[in-house]
């Protein structure tokens, strides 16, 4: 038992999505109830590799000190929560391709969490309590509470050093928009798109939300018919690398909260493709139109001043 | 490719052939390699861990047509890519002046891969003086099954028997009067079969005289037309939009399952436009009742239940002629 009253079991354990779906109930989704944990765990298969990185505590008190840190600003939990859970549930990715650990995580080991992160905010009119939508809880790698930050840790980070992922999870368009294309599987992409992020971030670009999401649209568009890899080739990562990242789970330290881990020491994707990329991500994004905005406070006459609205008494 | 690009593309087709398959270094029997389902199959009993694959490829290109194109700079690769884990490796493949074919290694890493990995090829060249674009690609990609031990390239529904009533798996005990289930929410649709239902597995083996044969068919084709309209309304409802509300072909089965049933559910649409009216019509709800006797008709199509009926009324005509004769 802990502070927050769930009552955590020791190691993770597999979740068909069907049993996980079936027990997302509206008082689940809005946290009035807890999921009920006997009748999961029946429905769950244990992991039967022994090692420390299926254990439960070290993801709980990470994510009890997320909750804490960012009590004011749930959002911005994602980009220090991102790298740290990497390396602390350290999987190899046909491992983290399998959705049942994801459900585990999210209904069993810390449903309190995904309800802290993704509840809406209560609706005012009728005082119905806000929710979680389903998909937060079992969905796909970019909508799941959990996969979307592992996933964009995993495809965000370079070798060992996920600063580049702790920026593209800083940006809820990054992880929103960005993480559903396949663009970014090719590692130089990705890198670039962060790099191209920064440099925007940095020059306090007014619209940053829409510039990123023209961004990913340009980039996904020309990579219908512009082949990236060739432009900017990439290594495989080194399989050895990320075994011995792996199996040093059990001998490894809890990872530090006031800086970054490192993760696996699998290689870096080469400098000169991520370069070559930025220069030309670069000119999309100064390309690319921005989506038209129904608000455009700026440009758009107040509604007094043209008004064809008439008050009847 | 449907895509319209803008510049020029190959008219000639791309041909890609596996000469060969390793794991940890050995050759795999070609049987594992099936040339006309353009599949491998890399599970192995014998080697259930294995960590390394590679399949070596050569490829033609329409030299012909290259040679007297605007192209310059052509490169052939090989992608290997799959959606669950996010993993694409592209490797270029070097020409051989002599046969003027293309040939190459493309690892497979097991633990980048789950399931179910697709290859293709793209000719790749400098037009126009932009590098790096897409000047064709093969027309139909290789389907790399990291489960299966036969090279097959459709994938059969998977049947899996289960104790409704006293088994292991809670969540069926409120079903346990069902002969079988079908289940759409994980990776690959499965139907649960229910082995605490007296006969029904015994009846589905259907081994024996041609009555029996005629009623497992039967049964069978209505599991299987459940399974269809199953799937197709989990699709339909799993579509994930683009930036524009427009619904995105989905990936792995359910792709599979839209694009074999939507000709049959609103024929005369092309894919796309079939996609978009369905979804609006699920979405909004307008002609969703109407869209049913389609789905059905489509699923029941797909199931052969008209075959097998046809096949059992044949059967039982002829036991009770065999009677009264």
């Amino acid at each position: 038992m802990n502070g927050s009253g769930v009552d955590i079991p020791d190691r993770l354990a597999h979740l068909p999505g069907a049993a996980a779906s079936k027990h997302l109930t509206r008082g689940v989704l809005t946290g009035q109830e807890q999921p009920p944990r006997v009748a999961l765990l029946r429905a769950s298969a244990p992991i039967a590799d022994q090692s420390a990185r299926w254990e439960c505590a070290p993801l709980r008190e990470l994510l009890e000190e997320a909750m804490r840190r960012f009590a004011d600003s749930r959002s911005r939990a994602d980009a220090w929560l991102a790298p740290r859970l990497h390396a602390t549930l350290r999987m190899s990715r046909n491992e983290a391709a399998d959705p049942a650990i994801w459900n585990f995580l999210a209904l069993v080991a810390a449903p309190d969490y995904v309800i802290w992160r993704h509840r809406s905010p209560a609706e005012a009119r009728n005082g119905e309590p806000g929710s979680v939508s389903p998909v937060r809880f079992t969905g796909p790698h970019y909508n799941q509470a959990f996969a979307r930050l592992w996933w964009a840790a995993e495809l965000f980070r370079n070798g060992e050093n996920y600063r580049p992922a702790e920026i593209a999870c800083g940006n809820q368009d990054v992880l929103n928009t960005a993480l559903r294309l396949d663009a970014i599987d090719h590692r130089p992409t990705a890198l670039a798109m962060v790099r191209v992020l920064e440099g925007l971030s940095a020059s306090g670009a007014s619209r940053l939300g829409d510039r990123v999401n023209a961004l990913c649209s340009a980039v996904n568009a020309a990579g219908s018919t512009l082949m990236y890899d060739v432009i900017a080739a990439d290594e495989l990562p080194d399989q050895d690398g990320l075994r011995d990242w792996i199996e040093g789970a059990d001998s490894a330290p809890a990872v530090p909260w006031d800086r970054l881990p490192d993760g696996p020491d699998d290689g870096t994707a080469p400098r000169d493709s991520v370069e070559t990329l930025t220069r030309l991500f670069d000119k999309f994004q100064a390309e690319a139109p921005l989506r038209i905005r129904k608000w455009q406070p700026a440009d758009e006459p107040s509604a007094q001043g043209v008004s064809l609205h008439k008050d009847y008494v | 490719m449907n895509t319209l690009f803008p510049y020029p593309t190959l008219v000639g087709e791309i041909e890609v052939r596996v000469k060969q398959v390793r794991i940890d270094g050995k050759p795999l029997s070609l049987s594992v390699v099936s040339r006309p389902q353009r599949a491998v199959a890399l599970h192995q009993v014998e080697r259930p861990n294995w960590e390394d694959g590679s399949i070596d490829l050569e490829v033609t290109l329409p030299e012909l047509e290259l040679a007297d194109g605007p192209w310059s700079e052509v490169a052939c690769v090989a992608i290997l890519t799959e959606g669950s884990t996010n993993t694409r490796v592209v490797r270029r493949l070097q020409r051989d002046r002599l046969s003027s074919t293309w040939s190459g290694s493309v690892p497979v890493l097991r633990a980048m891969h789950r399931d179910r990995a697709t290859l293709n090829v793209s000719a790749v060249a400098t037009v126009g003086g932009v590098a790096g674009r897409t000047i064709g690609t093969a027309d139909e990609a290789w389907i790399i099954d990291l489960l299966a031990r036969t090279p097959v390239r459709q994938r059969e529904i998977e049947i899996a028997e289960a104790d409704f009533r006293d088994g292991p798996q809670e969540w069926l005990r409120p079903f346990k009067d069902a002969p079988w289930l079908v289940e759409t929410a994980g990776e690959m649709p499965t139907i649960l079969l229910n082995s605490s239902f007296e006969g029904i597995t015994q009846l589905l083996k259907g081994s024996g005289n041609p009555l029996e044969k005629a009623a497992s068919g039967l049964v069978a084709a209505q599991i299987a037309g459940e399974a269809w309209t199953a799937m197709f309304h989990s699709a339909v409802a799993d579509l994930e939009l683009d930036d524009d509300g427009a619904p995105l072909i989905p990936s792995g089965w359910r792709e599979s399952v839209l694009r074999t049933m939507l000709p049959d559910v609103l024929p005369g649409l092309a894919l796309a436009d079939a996609l978009i009216e369905v979804h609006n019509r699920h979405a909004a709800g307008y002609g969703w009742a109407e869209l049913q006797s389609q789905i059905h008709f489509a699923a029941s199509r797909r199931a052969q239940v008209p075959k097998n009926l046809t096949t059992a009324v044949r059967a039982i005509t002829r036991s009770q002629e065999g009677a009264t004769r």
